[in-house]
């Protein structure tokens, strides 16, 4: 997380990283997985609108295999239709 | 023949929005759904008296209305609101009332393992895939290839054996060689070239690339070797 609050950097299921960038700065401690929603940038950063983090307090989210379904969803869109 | 739907199938938000209604019945792609799960976050929780009303959010389409009825007999428990923010599996039936769908919930959990998010986006594309395929294979087709007749009929085999589940010729004479082939480490790219002599090897490794995306095969000890994921 940057010192600004006001950027933290998110590594994915398969370890590559991306910005994230907030319009107003973090007024909190995050740590561990996040959800991301918002906008790709021309800098190819995110625009981040809103997150939310994840439970992982009962058992850890496996981010990689989260990763590999994601894929699959984007191969069969006539099954996973984004409206 | 349509699948009386018993089944209560995990689906995205925007394929119920998508699901075209006639009559009584709900239809995704001739798939007929009824009771469906959905996974999402609460983006909204209104609380009436006889009611809990929510808006989830699979970030497939805007958020769904759930209502879920209160039991006003039984106090505690049914009756806690969960927060929104917090994402939760909902099982209920899908309602559609003036043009607008909804769903009434008969099960609302928070998850409290997220691995269960992964899971059910695999499901919705495993379950729709399957029953699907359900019901555009009506009849199997008739396992009467022997390996000896595919090779000088070309295109189609003649009669009953136009091939119904959606693959070409081609992939249905690569996949029912790979079936019936009994050693344990499956077909080699070789022997199906030399079975099929009408074919060119790239037409047959297509086949095999587009079975194995498909599910139908898998291969063994190495890339030249499958084997059919339907065992006979």
């Amino acid at each position: 997380i940057h010192p600004t609050g006001k950027l933290f950097v998110l590594s994915d299921g398969e370890g590559k990283h991306t910005t994230v960038e907030l319009s107003e700065p973090l007024d909190e401690e995050i740590s561990g997985v996040l959800e991301v929603v918002g906008r790709v940038t021309n800098q190819a950063t995110i625009m981040c609108m809103s997150y939310v983090q994840f439970r992982e307090d009962k058992s850890p989210f496996d981010l990689e295999l989260y990763n590999e379904a994601i894929k699959i969803i984007h191969e069969f869109p006539e099954y996973f239709p984004f409206g | 023949q349509r699948i009386r739907s018993q089944n209560i199938v995990p689906c995205t938000v925007s394929q119920l929005l998508a699901a075209e209604q006639v009559d009584e019945t709900f239809r995704i792609r001739d798939v007929e759904i009824s009771q469906v799960t959905i996974m999402g976050i609460i983006r909204h929780a209104e609380k009436a008296p006889t009611n809990i009303l929510y808006k989830v959010d699979d970030m497939t389409a805007a958020p769904m209305d759930v209502r879920q009825w209160v039991d006003t007999d039984e106090a505690g428990g049914e009756n806690v609101v969960v927060p929104p923010g917090t994402y939760v599996k909902v099982a209920g039936h899908l309602r559609s009332f003036q043009n607008k769908k909804s769903l009434v919930a008969f099960k609302i959990m928070p998850l409290e393992n997220m691995n269960e998010f992964t899971t059910h986006i695999l499901e919705i594309v495993n379950a729709h895939m399957i029953l699907r395929k359900n019901l555009m294979s009506a009849s199997r087709v008739p396992q009467s290839f022997s390996s000896a007749g595919i090779s000088d009929a070309g295109g189609y085999g003649g009669g009953g054996s136009l091939p119904v589940n959606g693959l070409t010729a081609h992939q249905s004479q690569v996949l029912n060689l790979i079936k019936n082939c009994p050693v344990p480490e499956g077909m080699s790219l070789q022997e199906l070239k030399l079975q099929l002599h009408n074919m060119s090897m790239s037409t047959i490794k297509q086949a095999v690339e587009f079975l194995s995306s498909e599910g139908h095969i898998y291969s063994t000890v190495d890339d030249d070797h499958y084997k059919s994921t339907d065992a006979e």
